[in-house]
Formats: structure tokens, C-alpha cells, sequence
């Protein structure tokens, strides 16, 4: 059919368009009837139209390997001599996550603005040591996002556009990021504070420094970071001293609980197709678990987590730390768990005991 | 301090309170919430004029001598990315997000005669490769810019968010009718002279923004003009809306870097030259001379392709307001001398064009 709508579309575009007024152009229309796949019909559904919803056909066939190194979209027919623009990322395995698509239409729809969405008249004053510790966790929170601005973007315009729905998802990522940078500096300026000291950055460094591929960024992004922020972000919520903070801990893990549902099934999805993906991980992770441990020695975040969940200087140092213990135990198990889930073998003997510490010690 | 019975305790150091940031700060709402520009006080609202933070730290937050340096950041300069207004084009884009999966409505498409399918089908598989370009470039100047200049780069975060909706909402046209995705046109690879290819970031921003976008946002606002359907309006007055900020941030970029960094004049200007040369012939504007996306617009124009030439005029009708638009930008932004000092000929061309 679409041969035959081809071929019929070129014996109009012969015969040249009837006007041929003088001053106008003859159009050249050799363009027309030139489609991969014409007579498709995707109606809406429930939820709209959504970008999943469109992949009928040959349009949603999403090829292991794209070859293609123009913007080409998927499926449209592709035009010759176009110089190409070097993507480096054009393996299916390299990025891939099957929920890319709901997730970006997700994103969509729980979008939220920290400007008026967080009801920041509720934040009230708090002790001294309460507020300052709330405003350094802030402050490492706005810098863990951005690192993850900073990461994300710098991968995403090296993905070949046969994969768009990795490349949409992961532009809601990166916009989600910003949103928290810009939230976590509100929280810090709203309540008689400032921001606090910066962290570290060894972490920070170790992501954006992963040169062996998107994949490998994401295993520290999103499984090592990821996991660690997530637990945290639920601690905060538990102890939001505001509706304020209450909301801004919310909104913030469900963006996170999007960026690690792609993370982990990208994970999941490389090492089901790349032999030996799960060993490169256990290496990774053997080495990235040393520079996390070396942060956790860093007392100002622990301290200053011990405070918020005291509700001041006064506890922090026994009802606080223990609070913190637990979080981290929570943290140690599901990040254990998820490596076992992933097929990346961990030994806990292995591992530094700055982090083995807490999947034993729990409360006291 | 206090023991707390069945807790051990932890010894807390909590020097790091005397090494925070600036302290006493009290961000008070505004009528449209808590917007950036509302916490822009004290020592926070201080972009410097020349960033040295290279470990990715928060604007403001006490220093570290012993963090590492993680930021390889190529824009520390503020004229180099620099506006005025970032915060509320900002804050517009996130409340004027929109769905095109729920915000469109589709229902109202309904079967189209096939050369205007065919021609709709045209020009949202050349739409869906502009947006590719206005999504990737910004992107990799994102993570080259220093956090001290987190406004614009929060303006360029949304862009590359917004073109991420239009390429969607594109694609989901060209299949939602009947029809499918055509020819691409390769008008978006990386030449010289092309968007991609840009080292600076003015460079880029006067390609992207000023010129090419520009000639975008003017085919978008025509979209009344072309649009067969309540869907088609809503997709190109949605896409006027993002776009139109984009070309904002633009302008507005050009005329901080017009009045802070003088002696870097005459180079935008060679930039505008370049923009000029490709601003009607150029294969990245959709009505580019004799292009198949301009085919398809003046058949979408006059109404089929039996109207192609009542078509074609209102597209040369479309051209000029571009180079109008493009005129009045560029005077906004502070380079508005060229337009007199015979250094630009764009004028000549639209009197031409009217002659």
C-alpha cells in the first residue's frame, strides 16, 4: 500500500503543481509519498496519547544497535549523504530501560513547581542547631543534584537518537534535578539559615568521572548514590519539622523513585545482554564502595543528620545516632539486595567495614 | 549533653556550624510563591563576575579547602552565559509545563484529504529533527557551566525539557492521522557553521536562540494559519508558548553580554553575519527556500496542493515576518546599528521581497 501510494505521489510530483504561476517556484514534491510505513492510526487512550502508545509498527521497533549517526528520527526514511554527528552511545544495552517511555510521561504528569507547590509560610523558627543542621543537609542535597544535572547532561547528547524514549526520560531526570537544586537552596534561605559547608565531593567526582560509559555512571548515580539519597530523603520525611518539608521530601523521592526504577532496569537490562556486565558492576561497585566509605568518615553530614532526626544538638549524639544508624542499616540492606537482584555478586567481607558496620549494628 | 538511656553515645565535633554560609537569611514569598528571585538576598543573590568554584558547591555555601575539584567548567565568566531575567523565565517554565499526552486533544484529528496528511506528515518529521538539535546542544553546555550561574542554567534545563515534549508531540502527530513519519531532511547535521559545532556559548546561543528558534516561533505562531484541527492549534500555541521563552533567553543573554563584555562586539556580530547568510536559505528553518518542509508548509498554507501557490505566497508572507522578528530581536539585544550601517543587508532583502 504504501508502495503503491509512493509511486502515485511521483507520477503528481511529474507532472508539477497546476498553477505554475510566474514568480513562483515550480516545487520539486519528491518528498511526497516517501514513508517507511503510512496508514498509521494510534488513537488516544485513558491517559492521552502517551509517547509508549506510538510505538506501532515499524516505529516501534527499537533495533539492538543504531547505526545511524544523524538525527534521523526513528522510522522516518532516512536521507543519504547527511555528515555524521558522532554519537558514542548507539548500543540498545548501553542505555536501555523498557519503562523510559512510562516514566517520561509520568514525569509529565507529577510535575510540581517548588515556588508554589511546598507551603513555605508553615517553616517556622527552630532552634539554632536544628536549623543549621536542616540547612546542611540541604546544602549536600542541592550538591547531589548537581551532580546529577552535571552527569546526566553531559551524557545525554552523546545517545543516538534511536533510543529518543531513553533520551526524553532522562531529560525529565535532569529537569527534575534542577527543580531540587533549586528547592533544597529555598528550604536553606526560608527559615533564618544560609546554606551550610559544602560536602566533600569525592563521590561527586566518581560519578562524573565514570569514562567507561553511561553505564557505568549510572551504577554509581543512580545504584550507589541513588540508594543512599532515597533512604535519606525518607529519614527527612519521617522528620519534617513543617508541612513545608514534609512536601519538599516527598516531591523530591518521587522524582528519585523515577530516576531509580529507569537506573536499576537499565542495569538489569545491561547485564541480561552484555556477557560480562554483572563482573565489570562488582568491580565498579568494589571500588566505589572504598571513595563512598571514605565520605561516610566525614562526620558533618552524619552529625548534622543526627541533629535533624534529635530535633536538636541535645540528642543528637545517642537518640540522634541512632537514628542515623538506623538509616544506615536500611541503606546497607537495600543496596545489598539490590546488587543481589542485579546478579552482582557482593562479599560484605569485602567490602569496607564503614559500610558493613551498620548491616550488623542496628539501633543502639 | 544528655545521656539518653539504651543509647550509646556518639561524640559530636559539630565544628562545621562555625564554617557555614552567610547566616540570618529570612526569604519572605511573593505573590507568585517562593520564586528564585525571592531568595536572591544577602550574599546569596551575588553572581560573581568571574566564577572560581570548581568543586560544584552551591553559590554561597562556606568553603572547603579540601574538596575536590570536580567541575572541568568551561563557562566561569558570567558575561559568557549571563541575563538578567533567567530567574522568571525560570520560574514561567515551570508552571507552564504541559502534557502532550493529555494537554493535546487528539480526538479531534479527524482524516485528512492525503496530500494534506502527507504534507502535516512532512513537516512534523522535519519539526521532530529541529528539536533534536535544541535539545542536545544546550544539554552539553549545561554541565560545562559553573553552579554559580545556576539560573540560566536552570532556564536551559527547562529548554532542554520543553524540546524533549516537542519532539514528542511531533512524532505523535505524524502517527496519530493515518499517515506516518516521512523523509528526513539530514538539514540538522553537524556542518560548519551549524548549531552543533558552536565553542562558545554565545555563539551557540545566537544560532540556536536568536536565529534559528526564532524563525521557529514566527512558523508557530502562524500555526492558526496551517492547523487543520483543535490538536494542531493547541500543539503549535503550546509550542509558541516554550519557544517563545526560549528565544527570550536569547536576547536577553545577548544584550548582558553587549553591555558587560564591549570588546567582545564585533564577534557576535560575525556571529549575526553567519546567522544572516542561513536565515531564509538556511535547512533549519521550516520555511527555508525550497526546502520539503517549505513545500509542505505553503501546501498546508494554501489549503492542498492545488492551492500550492496561494500557499506559496503566504509563506513568502511567513519569511518576512521571520526576518521582521529577527530584526526586532536583534535590536533588543543591542546590535540594532547593523541594520543602519549597511553592515546587514536584511532589510534590502525584505523590500526586495515586497517589490
Amino acid at each position: 500500500m504504501a508502495r503503491a501510494k509512493a509511486s502515485q505521489a511521483a507520477k503528481e510530483s511529474e507532472t508539477g503543481h497546476p498553477g505554475a504561476i510566474e514568480g513562483i517556484p515550480q516545487p520539486k514534491l519528491d518528498w511526497r509519498g516517501r514513508s517507511n510505513q503510512w496508514g498509521t492510526r494510534v488513537k488516544p487512550g485513558k491517559h492521552g496519547l502517551r509517547l509508549g502508545d506510538i510505538n506501532v509498527g515499524i516505529y516501534g521497533e527499537i533495533p539492538d544497535q543504531w547505526q545511524d549517526q544523524t538525527r534521523n528520527p526513528r522510522g522516518a526514511i532516512p536521507k543519504k549523504g547527511v555528515p555524521p554527528l558522532g554519537y558514542a552511545i548507539r548500543d540498545k544495552s548501553d542505555l536501555w530501560a523498557e519503562s523510559a517511555a512510562d516514566l517520561y510521561e509520568e514525569a509529565i504528569q507529577r510535575r510540581w513547581a517548588p515556588a508554589t507547590d511546598i507551603p513555605w509560610a508553615a517553616v517556622t523558627p527552630l532552634n539554632e542547631g536544628l536549623e543549621r543542621a536542616i540547612c546542611q543537609v540541604c546544602t549536600e542535597l542541592c550538591q547531589y543534584a548537581n551532580c546529577d544535572i552535571e552527569t546526566i547532561s553531559s551524557w545525554q547528547h552523546q545517545m543516538a537518537y534511536g533510543y529518543h524514549e531513553v533520551k526524553q526520560y532522562l531529560a525529565t531526570a535532569s529537569f527534575d534535578a534542577a527543580r531540587q537544586f533549586e528547592a533544597f537552596r529555598k528550604r536553606a534561605l526560608v527559615g533564618g539559615g544560609g546554606l551550610g559547608l559544602e560536602g566533600p565531593g569525592e563521590v561527586n567526582r566518581m560519578i562524573l568521572e565514570s569514562r567507561g560509559g553511561w553505564t557505568e555512571a549510572v551504577t554509581y548515580l543512580f545504584l550507589l548514590r541513588g540508594t543512599f539519597t532515597t533512604t535519606m530523603l525518607r529519614y527527612l520525611e519521617k522528620h519534617a519539622y513543617n508541612e513545608a518539608e514534609a512536601r519538599l521530601y516527598r516531591y523530591a523521592l518521587q522524582d528519585k523513585a523515577r530516576h531509580m526504577t529507569y537506573g536499576l532496569e537499565h542495569l538489569q537490562y545491561a547485564c541480561a545482554h552484555q556477557e560480562d556486565m554483572s563482573l565489570i558492576m562488582q568491580q565498579l561497585l568494589f571500588i566505589g564502595d572504598r571513595i563512598f566509605a571514605r565520605e561516610l568518615k566525614d562526620h558533618v553530614l552524619r552529625e548534622a543528620l543526627a541533629v535533624v532526626f534529635a530535633g536538636g544538638i541535645e540528642h543528637a549524639g545517642t537518640a540522634g545516632m541512632a537514628e542515623y544508624r538506623r538509616m544506615m542499616g536500611d541503606f546497607m540492606r537495600a543496596y545489598v539486595d539490590t546488587c543481589e537482584w542485579l546478579g552482582v555478586k557482593r562479599n560484605p567481607e569485602l567490602m569496607p567495614r564503614e559500610m558493613t558496620q551498620y548491616l550488623v549494628a542496628e539501633g543502639s | 549533653m544528655e545521656q539518653v538511656e539504651g543509647f550509646r553515645e556518639e561524640p559530636l565535633k559539630l565544628d562545621w556550624m562555625d564554617r557555614q554560609g552567610e547566616w540570618g537569611m529570612h526569604a519572605t514569598t511573593s505573590k507568585q510563591g517562593l520564586t528564585l528571585a525571592d531568595i536572591q538576598i544577602g550574599s546569596y543573590g551575588d553572581a560573581p563576575d568571574f566564577s572560581d568554584n570548581m568543586t560544584g558547591r552551591p553559590r554561597g555555601a562556606g568553603v572547603r579547602n579540601n574538596s575536590y575539584r570536580i567541575g572541568g567548567y568551561s563557562v566561569r565568566s558570567k558575561s559568557e552565559i549571563w541575563l538578567d531575567n533567567a530567574s522568571f523565565l525560570y520560574e514561567e517554565a515551570l508552571q507552564r509545563q504541559w502534557s502532550s499526552a493529555t494537554d493535546v486533544p487528539w480526538h479531534t484529528i479527524e482524516p485528512l484529504p492525503d496530500d494534506i496528511e502527507e504534507a502535516e506528515c512532512e513537516l512534523a518529521t522535519f519539526l521532530t529533527e529541529v528539536e533534536f538539535v535544541a535539545g542536545d546542544v544546550p544539554a552539553r553546555w549545561i554541565s560545562q557551566t559553573t553552579p554559580d550561574y545556576f539560573e540560566p542554567r536552570n532556564v536551559l534545563l527547562a529548554q532542554v525539557m520543553d524540546e524533549s515534549r516537542h519532539m514528542d508531540v511531533f512524532r505523535k502527530r505524524a502517527l496519530a492521522n493515518g499517515g506516518g513519519l516521512m523523509q528526513a531532511t539530514g538539514g540538522t547535521a553537524g556542518v560548519v557553521g551549524s548549531i552543533d559545532l558552536a565553542r562558545d556559548f554565545t555563539e551557540m546561543s545566537s544560532r540556536l536562540h536568536i536565529s534559528g528558534e526564532g524563525a521557529v516561533l514566527t512558523i508557530f505562531r502562524m500555526g492558526e494559519l496551517m492547523a487543520y484541527n483543535e490538536a494542531e492549534k493547541a500543539i503549535y500555541r503550546l509550542c509558541a508558548q516554550d519557544e517563545a521563552r526560549h528565544v527570550a533567553f536569547g536576547v536577553m543573554h545577548m544584550r548582558y553580554m553587549a553591555e558587560t563584555a564591549p570588546e567582545r562586539r564585533e564577534e557576535i556580530e560575525c556571529y549575526l553575519d553567519e546567522a544572516e547568510r542561513q536565515i531564509l536559505a538556511g535547512s533549519q528553518n521550516p520555511a527555508g527556500a525550497q526546502t520539503a518542509s517549505s513545500e509542505a508548509l505553503a501546501i498546508l498554507l494554501g489549503g492542498g496542493k492545488d492551492q500550492y501557490d496561494e500557499g506559496f505566497r503566504k509563506l513568502m508572507a511567513i519569511r518576512k515576518r521571520q526576518v521582521q522578528e529577527y530584526i526586532k530581536r536583534v535590536k533588543s539585544a543591542g546590535f540594532g546599528e547593523r541594520f543602519e550601517n549597511g553592515r546587514s543587508n536584511l532589510l534590502g532583502m525584505i523590500q526586495a521581497s515586497a517589490a
